[in-house]
């Protein structure tokens, strides 16, 4: 990509990567949640490789990484889950609840929320890579065979 | 009521590209516009006329809003059709592949 996009990148993947933070954050007193923020996260990494290619990106963010935080998403929504078990019911919100409209409210909604974005976020990530970046070696096994 | 009848003609309008047209990006692009047709319609389905977004606030009175339901059930449909895109791309992207070709016409080695 020629120099101007290059720069407005640098400048501009930062400052969305934040603004999913936020999304995600936010996401049991405002609009979004775990999915947005996760999608949002996704497509600052995904700007990335479309502005300095594949291998700028996967130096931040391997796929084995990537494969890993997905899996860890899964894992820990699941143990979110089970955790109310401790209070005798599938999914109960054990945790206290806070004060309404505050940042720190409503036990494991925020938990929920952050591990979906950690399945949302790595899993559009690796879809992206798998059908754009990945293709040439797929083509040498077709090769091999 | 025209509404939901122009919802339909979107419908039909991704129906016909799914069908008619022989390229395979064209029927992904043309499955894309039904689906999002019918959620287009789901969510028509709970609005209502001056309606409030469904969502708690401070200032915000709980009169007036519109039906949340569908809206939360859209948002699970968005995710599952990305998944179902995702796995056409990456099929047709290994047909191409194979193939060297997007038209369906072309790709003959499927049939029997």
């Amino acid at each position: 990509m020629s120099l101007i996009v290059k720069r407005i990148t640098k400048i501009t993947v930062s400052l969305i990567f934040l603004y999913g933070v936020y999304i995600v954050l936010h996401g049991h007193i405002t609009p979004g949640g775990g999915f947005a923020g996760g999608v949002i996260i996704a497509l600052s990494f995904i700007h990335l490789v479309l502005a300095f290619g594949k291998e700028a990106a996967l130096k931040r963010l391997n796929e084995t990484a990537v494969s890993a935080i997905e899996s860890l998403g899964g894992l820990l929504f699941w143990g979110i889950a089970l955790l109310g078990l401790l209070g005798g019911v599938f999914f109960l919100n054990i945790l206290p609840k806070g004060r309404i409209f505050h940042l720190f409210s409503s036990g494991t909604i925020v938990l929920c929320n952050i591990a979906i974005f950690l399945k949302v976020g790595a899993g559009l990530f690796a879809i992206f890579i798998a059908l754009a970046a990945m293709r040439m070696p797929a083509e040498k096994k077709e090769g091999k065979k | 009521m025209s509404i939901y009848i122009l919802c339909l003609i979107l419908f039909a309008v991704g129906l016909y590209c799914l069908l008619v047209k022989r390229n395979l990006i064209k029927k992904i692009v043309g499955l894309g516009i039904m689906e999002y047709a019918v959620n287009l319609f789901f969510i028509l389905l709970g609005y209502r006329h001056n309606g409030q977004a469904p969502i708690l606030d401070k200032e915000q009175a709980i009169v007036n809003m519109v039906d949340p339901l569908p809206q939360a059930l859209i948002l699970t449909s968005i995710v599952i059709g990305l998944g179902v895109m995702a796995l056409m791309v990456a099929i047709t992207v290994r047909l191409y592949e194979k193939y060297r070709t997007f038209d369906i016409g072309e790709i003959r080695r499927l049939k029997g």
